[in-house]
């Protein structure tokens, strides 16, 4: 369990986030959504020791109760923008995560490849990230996040740069490997109907200074969800962020 | 025949020029004192085969030396730069004061304080070569995606680790960049110091030529000049395709 308590965020004098707090649950899937600029992004990137230098920040994070150091090995981070390195294959992306804390080469890559089948990348070890399709360089970046086993998963607006298909795949890929391999998963999301097709809990931020307004559990589950079932959570949803937008 | 196709209008402009001034020549009947036609030249170049490979010789050695060592004068440089502020802050203005120091002023007083040896040369092929290897690295460290950084700290990598995985690999164009900009400055600088004061080197060999009024030679000794820079240019086009399969994809992607 990681209860993150009294964030606040400046800007120079100017609030983009106050007083935020937030806990996250092993094999649950929190979206975090809220319109642009409400400082989603501030908080996974906070939460992952990378916040903007020109950013000053005050907060407390627990895990299990102790008090955590960020960038903390228990956090995995996968940036909104696809960060797998050009020049590195798919095998040597993946294991970037693992050879930075320490592991050897050999082992690093052995466990990242025994993983490339339950990732969908089985036969690409040596192909290069413009090689592959966009789901498949994500599923890649999946693979490198999770590789790195930390209970605690942050990803920010992951599906964003696919398209309308592939984004629908890997929503159901991602709930699939996570049922599988159950972590702590706070996903940052401006779609909400990705958010209630996929969390367990949505938390919707508002405006500036950012701060969260409802927090919704999801509770039917994941296969029987329908746009029936869901319509009444999408319309709250709705009005919650058009509300909260001048 | 893609080569062919590429060099074609270079072909054709060259031989254009020299035929045009071939052709001007004869039929003006200019002195050859003043203006040696292409063929005079050429004919130089064979007679004097032997003394000017001796030269040429001289001036690729120093020119080997100046700009490795100004090659790792600017990598160790940048590195500085990149990671103390302080110091990029303080030595950027001086770096660029040094390029305005003109060449012609400094070269003989390079040879009055270090002689007529190796060294004067050296310092003059480091001084007009490494300034471009400098600004191009730094940009390229600077031209680093903000997510690369992010990804890899969050990680749990250090400043230097950023640097090694991601900050340098992804400035190698950059650094080919500076480094083909560079070295079209490698022999004409050393020609250039040669000339200040030297025993042997092609510009040595221009000046004792340009003494004794035989301009065809002048130009012999600026197309070796010339053909060496080439050379130069092409061994870093190859050295940048041999070692850089895997990092020419982030330019094509």
């Amino acid at each position: 369990m990681l209860e993150l308590s009294g964030l606040t965020i400046r800007a120079g004098d100017t609030a983009l986030v106050e007083n935020l707090s937030l806990d996250l649950a092993t094999g649950r899937l929190t979206c975090l959504i809220g319109p642009s600029g409400c400082g989603k992004s501030s908080v996974v990137k906070w939460l992952s020791g990378v916040l903007a230098p020109e950013l000053s920040a005050e907060g407390r994070v627990r895990m299990d109760g102790v008090t955590l150091t960020l960038p903390h090995p228990a956090i995995a981070y996968q940036p909104q923008q696809d960060t797998l390195f050009p020049w590195l294959t798919i095998e040597e992306n993946a294991a970037l995560g693992l050879e930075i804390r320490g592991a050897a080469r050999a082992a690093a890559r052995g466990r990242v490849r025994a993983l490339f089948p339950a990732f969908g990348l089985q036969g690409h070890y040596h192909s290069f990230p413009d090689q592959l399709s966009g789901g498949m360089r994500q599923r890649a970046a999946f693979l490198r996040t999770m590789v790195q086993n930390a209970p605690v998963l942050l990803l920010d607006e992951p599906f964003s740069a696919l398209d309308a298909v592939t984004r629908l795949r890997m929503q159901d890929w991602l709930t699939a490997r996570l049922a599988a391999d159950p972590r702590a998963v706070l996903m940052v999301t401006h779609d909400l109907f990705e958010a209630t097709q996929i969390a367990d809990r949505v938390l919707v931020m508002g405006r500036r200074p950012g701060r969260i307004v409802a927090d919704m559990a999801i509770p039917t589950p994941r296969n029987d969800r329908t746009e029936a079932s869901l319509a009444e959570t999408r319309s709250m949803l709705r009005s919650l962020l058009l509300e909260d937008t001048p | 025949m893609t080569f062919l196709r590429q060099i074609w209008p270079a072909l054709m402009l060259v031989s254009a020029f020299l035929g045009g001034w071939e052709a001007y020549v004869t039929v003006t009947g200019a002195s050859p004192l003043i203006l040696p036609a292409p063929s005079d030249v050429l004919n130089g170049l064979r007679v004097e085969r032997d003394e000017i490979a001796r030269h040429a010789a001289a001036t690729v050695g120093v020119a080997a030396v100046g700009f490795s060592l100004s090659v790792a004068v600017a990598a160790l440089m940048s590195v500085a730069l990149h990671f103390a502020g302080w110091l990029r802050r303080g030595m950027m203005p001086l770096l660029v004061a040094s390029q305005t120091v003109p060449i012609v002023a400094l070269a003989p007083l390079m040879v009055l304080w270090f002689g007529f040896g190796l060294l004067p040369k050296v310092l003059l092929v480091i001084l007009v070569t490494f300034f471009p290897m400098v600004v191009s690295l730094m940009a390229g460290y600077a031209a680093l995606p903000r997510a690369y950084r992010d990804q890899l700290v969050s990680m749990g990598a250090g400043r230097w680790t950023v640097f090694r995985r991601a900050t340098l690999p992804s400035a190698r164009g950059h650094f080919f960049a500076g480094l083909r900009i560079s070295a079209t400055y490698a022999i004409v600088a050393t020609i250039f110091a040669e000339y200040a004061g030297a025993r042997r080197g092609l510009g040595i060999y221009i000046l004792t030529a340009k003494n004794n009024f035989r301009a065809d030679l002048v130009l012999s000794a600026v197309v070796v000049s010339a053909l060496l820079t080439l050379t130069l240019l092409a061994l870093i086009q190859a050295a940048d395709r041999l070692t850089g399969r895997r990092y020419r994809r982030a330019a094509d992607a």
